[in-house]
């Protein structure tokens, strides 16, 4: 169901009303999405990826309505399916897919529409002159999106759909992909629809969040009026960040610190925000792998922030361990667990196990006020 | 030494093998093609029924093949009415190394095509071609390995054809006589000298065709590999 209430921040572009049966359940999504960056979020098997397909005309078995900015891609009604290579929308698919038989320089041009120039600027934007005469075998998983990336610029799409360009790069990789995303929407100015599991990255890159459960819209609105949604929450955590919701205590302006009290009562050290006045509501983000852990109480540390806590959890995620600890002893209060993400190789030198006490650091500047 | 006999048959297997192979390309990727896409009822019967010719005795083909074109079969009645002779001619020939050699390439091209990603063929159309260019820009160049691997199986399978060519096209010299059966009458007639410098002929003509395949797939591989 669409939310009617939230009122997305763009002007309304991309119209869905669409069906298309699948395995477990049917993807049937009917919202108008705005001309600016629309994070696609839900959990895995929700139909997010379908709903990608379906719009760039690549399962035939969809049915109901699709137009971009007046033009009908779809309308089940009239009879009208404009074939995928008439639609004009770019798809980068989770893998970036670049044809394997060809250069990085081949794989832009492939599907290069209009002036030549199109293509040296898209060249230009993703910085990929010294890349142009490689095959994708020998490039790097941040290479592979760029040149994707680039290659569905030089067809000069009118809506660019982007299934997790970043989920398959390491953090180091993520922070440097993350301006080219930016500077597409604002340079090139083509609407994108963008699959991720990462709140963080929908609350940098997106204007509007459209959650799907099961193949239907759970909710659609600006993003940050979404995150404090439960549904966002799990979100979060499928995406492994820690979202907190609280109120500012109390400005320390020469420690250049902000005071902010967690709803459930733990008290945060957040870098100096002026401009919120004492008892404003704020949402707060950090990931999970700016939180180090300690197994013995930490002295003469510059982070702000201490927390003494309980491993309740240690889970694996691609690579990566995730370790949920509790804040506070077990006879205290009831607190949110902290998710922390470190190296299987730091879970066994440290021999971190279920109930074991640590401390876990978090730096003020690690704390993303939303 | 090769007779100017000899070297006729070695010219005559060598150009039938080649046409037949030609000939069977086109109609053997559209098939591996429809083999690989088609996912439907009756596929598994359609990919047995192409590979009876693989198990049968090639003189089991040659003997069904004799009975539709023979003067008084389903199909030569036909072509009789129409002054068309097959059997016992050099299209015979021709027909038989078809036959026989394009299972060969239809598997190994259907497994070639089975292996190129779909997905990236649709990709292929969201970047603006219609069908037949990501067919030939992104299918056609990722399968090509197994199409030449395949090709070359089937030429190879063509230059030894025996059993079903010996059924309908006879043993012929000067007409119908391939680098095998002539093989095999030189044997026959105890000339073992002549049945060896053809075998050692076959020996080059086949060593010489798998190393061209080798290089021409080998070269492809490097660049996609590294």
């Amino acid at each position: 169901m669409a939310d009617s209430t939230a009122n997305p921040p763009c002007r309304d572009v991309i119209e869905l009303a669409l069906e298309l049966p699948l395995a477990r359940f049917s993807l049937r999504v009917a919202v108008r999405l705005g001309d600016g960056v629309t994070a696609i979020m839900g959990p895995s098997g929700s139909g997010k990826t379908s709903l990608l397909e379906a719009v760039a005309g690549l399962r035939p078995k969809t049915r109901g309505r699709i137009a971009l900015d007046g033009t009908v891609l779809l309308d089940s009604a009239t009879g009208v399916r404009l074939r995928p290579e008439r639609r004009r929308v770019g798809y980068v698919p989770q893998g970036a897919g670049l044809f394997p038989h060809i250069t990085a320089m081949g794989n832009v041009r492939f599907g290069a529409r209009g002036a030549e120039s199109r293509v040296r600027a898209a060249i230009e934007c993703l910085e990929l002159t010294p890349l142009l005469g490689r095959y994708p075998a020998t490039l790097s998983g941040g290479e592979k999106q760029r040149v994707a990336l680039a290659r569905s610029l030089a067809s000069n799409p009118r809506l660019l759909l982007l299934d997790e360009p970043l989920a398959a790069l390491d953090v180091g990789l993520r922070e440097r992909v993350v301006p080219y995303l930016l500077r597409i929407h604002e340079e090139w100015k083509v609407p994108v629809l963008y699959v991720t599991h990462n709140v963080g990255e929908a609350l940098d890159l997106a204007e509007a969040v459209l959650l799907l459960r099961e193949g239907t819209v759970e909710a659609y609105g600006p993003a940050l009026e979404m995150l404090s949604r439960p549904a966002m929450a799990r979100a979060a955590e499928a995406g492994i960040e820690n979202l907190r919701h609280g109120r500012i205590i109390a400005h320390d302006e020469a420690g250049g610190t902000t005071r902010v009290l967690l709803d459930d009562g733990q008290i945060l050290a957040i870098p100096l925000s002026s401009s919120r006045r004492p008892g404003d509501a704020v949402n707060l983000a950090i990931r999970a792998e700016d939180v180090l852990l300690a197994v013995e109480r930490l002295h003469g540390l510059s982070a702000r922030n201490i927390v003494e806590a309980r491993i309740v959890a240690i889970d694996r995620v691609g690579r990566d361990a995730l370790l949920r600890c509790r804040p506070g002893s077990e006879s205290g209060p009831e607190r949110r667990p902290w998710l922390v993400r470190i190296t299987p190789s730091a879970v066994g030198s440290l021999g971190l196990t279920s109930g074991q006490e640590v401390w876990l650091a978090i730096k003020s500047h690690s704390v993303r006020l939303l | 030494m090769l007779t100017a006999q000899d070297l006729a048959v070695v010219g005559f297997t060598l150009r039938i093998a080649a046409l037949g192979t030609v000939l069977i390309i086109g109609p053997g990727i559209v098939l591996a093609l429809a083999l690989a896409r088609y996912q439907g009822p009756g596929k598994s019967v359609m990919e047995t029924l192409l590979s009876l010719p693989l198990v049968l005795p090639p003189t089991a083909v040659g003997m069904l093949l004799l009975s539709v074109l023979a003067r008084h079969g389903s199909l030569g009645r036909w072509l009789d009415a129409a002054g068309i002779q097959v059997v016992f001619t050099w299209k015979a020939v021709l027909l038989a190394t078809m036959v026989m050699a394009f299972p060969l390439l239809v598997r190994s091209a259907r497994t070639a095509f089975e292996e190129v990603d779909p997905s990236l063929v649709g990709l292929a159309r969201t970047l603006g071609c219609g069908p037949i260019a990501a067919f030939l820009r992104v299918t056609l160049p990722l399968a090509w390995r197994g199409i030449v691997g395949g090709t070359v199986l089937a030429f190879a399978r063509a230059l030894g054809e025996f059993g079903a060519t010996i059924m309908i096209a006879g043993n012929i010299p000067g007409r119908t006589q391939t680098l095998a059966l002539a093989i095999f009458q030189a044997s026959q007639v105890g000339r073992d000298d002549r049945a060896r410098a053809l075998a050692g002929v076959t020996v080059l003509v086949a060593f010489v065709t798998l190393w061209t395949a080798e290089w021409l797939t080998r070269r492809r591989t490097r660049r996609v590999a590294t």
